[in-house]
């Protein structure tokens, strides 16, 4: 009896070290635990929420994703990129017979932004891929794993600069087993002037960032609306001066669109410059939601929504009504003209 | 009849329709769907709730849906499939004749077949009826909140014994995915809930909808009800979350999210000190057996 107690004893203790040591050992290996850090993306091994991480891509692939192949690889944010995976087409042939695989249910989207710009996809409203364009500006990216139905699909791009695009939102039905595809997705261009204020007969300097030798349209509106054009550069920039001499006084507002190949984008966001009696240089651009940032992360989400939607039909704090007025309308309530504003700022 | 007369009966109707046209034409519109107008004492049928942009990009909306309570009466509401991508409003019955709902749509929605919702109504008694729109308002999608125009079109109906039972059933619900995957964030704000920890969720159900969610703080904790946004319970923010989201055919998805400060448990300074005091208590033991055993 004492035999069998001591070789327990001796089990447990075995087994006691054995998980002390082994922690100890992993513990020492990743100490550095950052209180800011939302999830666990960058530890090189594929969380939940994730898609890949670092090198480790759970068993990713471009074949997975509904490409024809192309080699896959993991973007900062743990999400699949997909840019260097192909759609296949081309020769070869032979080959026969080997059983039927079931297509994914999924949806490819593919078009053109800026050379080397970052590409969001929201589905429904909630970031589903990230990928990167090629020096042509070209993209393609799938989302998969999804139901048959209705989606909103929402895409939006971040040019040089890291300004964001508008965003561009297509209603797309989806069939149970079959990839959808939605091509000649062309990403209204990115806008700024150089003037906040421009003293009327001189110019001002519309400039932004579309496709590589893109046409960019540029609209002025006043009275009456303005055109002019001017041709994007082979990294996309592209510059406009803008003579003011036929402008009223007082704010206009300037937006772009580009073309290229046949294909047209929308227009871009509006911005808006004072005509008056002095110069007075512009901010830069930007890289921030210029509204319902609520919680001034740089996105306007789900969180923002929450936050705004705790208020809605209540009386606000006075904690809160300086927010309201800094991100909303800033009419001391929260009401649906706040959330039309964040759905037009959304960045998921 | 004299010209006057004649003039009055023309002119009115002529500059009404004017008036109109552009609205008619122009206006977006909100609109209720509806298999039969004839409805059978007892029977359930189905309202669809639909938005036609018109071409306008629109990104919220609001209103309220009244119906005869006499004559009919709510038994469900279907969101799923729904242009609407958050609720600030669900759909909800708020007094016994009168259904709310607000949403936004980001990025706009400007196509003609917008669903929003179905009521799901069973008929009670005989009479005409009519459901009708109140408070309705539909905003662009300009940064600026700016009302677009929006037209909304009532639905009138009969009930009646006459009337033979439709043979499509309204109540079936064939739904057997779940609901679509998501994600969560934890946040902290100064204006909400003192500052506490707080999670955000919020998903889809492309077939029956969602019905509710429920939030684990901890692998051996159970499931509560929750919705978002939740106080965490653990304000430490340092364990696995578990979110589950069931739809409303029962189909369940279950997410993990890791906090802010979540530690896996070999890097949790309690259980490596528990397991160090074991490890001291086992090897004293051990060494009194093997003194006394010599």
């Amino acid at each position: 009896m004492k035999n069998i107690l001591q070789n327990f004893l001796y089990l447990l203790l075995f087994v006691v070290l054995f998980v002390f040591v082994s922690s100890g050992l992993s513990y020492a290996t990743s100490v550095n635990v950052s209180a800011d850090v939302q999830n666990l993306c960058g530890n090189g091994t594929v969380n939940s929420g994730e898609q890949c991480d670092g090198s480790a891509l759970g068993g990713g692939s471009c074949t997975g994703q509904g490409y024809a192949g192309g080699t896959l690889s993991c973007n900062s944010n743990c999400t699949f990129n997909t840019s260097a995976c192909t759609s296949g087409g081309g020769g070869g042939g032979g080959g026969g017979g080997g059983g039927y695989v079931a297509p994914a249910t999924g949806v490819i989207l593919s078009g053109r932004a800026y050379p080397k710009s970052t590409i969001t996809v929201l589905k429904d409203a909630q970031i589903a891929a990230t990928t990167v364009a090629d020096a042509n500006a070209n993209f393609s990216m799938s989302v998969t794993g999804i139901s048959s139905g209705n989606y909103i699909f929402s895409v939006y791009s971040e040019d040089s600069k890291g300004i964001r695009s508008s965003l561009l939102t297509f209603p797309v039905s989806v069939s149970s087993g079959a990839t959808t595809n939605i091509g000649g997705i062309f990403i209204a261009p990115t806008i700024a002037v150089d003037k906040s204020e421009v003293k009327r007969g001189d110019n001002i300097a519309i400039f932004g960032q579309s496709a590589p030798s893109g046409e960019i349209t540029i609209a002025v509106s006043s009275g009456e609306e303005f055109f002019g054009k001017t041709a994007a550069d082979p990294n996309g920039a592209y510059l406009y001066n803008f003579d003011t001499t036929q402008l009223d006084m007082g704010q206009h507002f300037t937006k772009s669109k580009a073309a290229k190949e046949g294909a047209i984008s929308s227009f871009s966001k509006a911005i808006s410059f004072l005509v008056g009696t002095k110069n007075i240089v512009a901010a830069p651009p930007a890289k921030c939601p210029a509204k319902a940032d609520i919680n001034s992360d740089c996105k306007v989400n789900l969180v923002d929504f929450s936050i705004a939607a705790y208020w809605y039909k209540r009386t606000i704090s006075a904690e809160f009504a300086v927010k309201e007025k800094e991100w909303l309308n800033g009419d001391g309530k929260v009401d649906l003209v706040d959330f039309s504003i964040m759905a037009f700022y959304w960045t998921g | 009849m004299n010209s006057k007369s004649k003039i009055k009966n023309y002119f009115i109707p002529v500059l009404a329709i004017f008036t109109l046209l552009p609205l008619l034409t122009f206006a977006a519109e909100l609109r209720v769907e509806i298999k039969n107008r004839e409805i059978s004492v007892g029977e359930q049928f189905k309202v669809d709730v639909v938005l036609n942009a018109k071409g306008e990009e629109l990104n919220a909306i609001e209103g309220s849906i009244l119906f005869p309570d006499n004559l009919i009466s709510l038994k469900e509401i279907r969101d799923g499939n729904s242009i609407i991508n958050f609720w600030i409003e669900r759909p909800k019955i708020t007094n016994e004749r009168k259904i709310d709902f607000s949403g936004i749509i980001p990025g706009g929605y400007k196509e003609a077949n917008g669903f929003l919702f179905s009521a799901i109504f069973v008929a009670k008694s005989e009479g005409q009826g009519i459901i009708e729109f109140r408070n309705f308002r539909a905003l662009k999608n300009d940064g600026l909140g700016t009302s677009a125009s929006l037209a909304a079109s009532s639905f009138q109906f009969l009930v009646s014994k006459q009337v033979p039972v439709s043979q499509i059933p309204t109540s079936e619900i064939k739904d057997s995915d779940p609901p679509e995957k998501f994600g969560s964030e934890i946040a902290s704000d100064p204006t909400l809930f003192d500052g506490k920890w707080f999670l955000v969720f919020a998903t889809q159900d492309k077939g029956s909808g969602i019905d509710h969610y429920e939030v684990r703080e901890n692998f051996w904790g159970g499931f509560v009800i929750a919705k978002s946004p939740y106080i965490l319970q653990n304000q430490n923010v340092d364990k696995k979350i578990y979110v589950k989201a069931t739809d409303k055919a029962g189909n369940e998805r279950i997410e993990a999210f890791y906090p802010v400060h979540y530690r896996p448990w070999y890097q949790n300074y309690r259980i490596i000190a528990i397991l160090m005091i074991v490890a001291v208590i086992v090897g004293v033991i051990l060494k009194k057996f093997n003194g006394k055993n010599r």
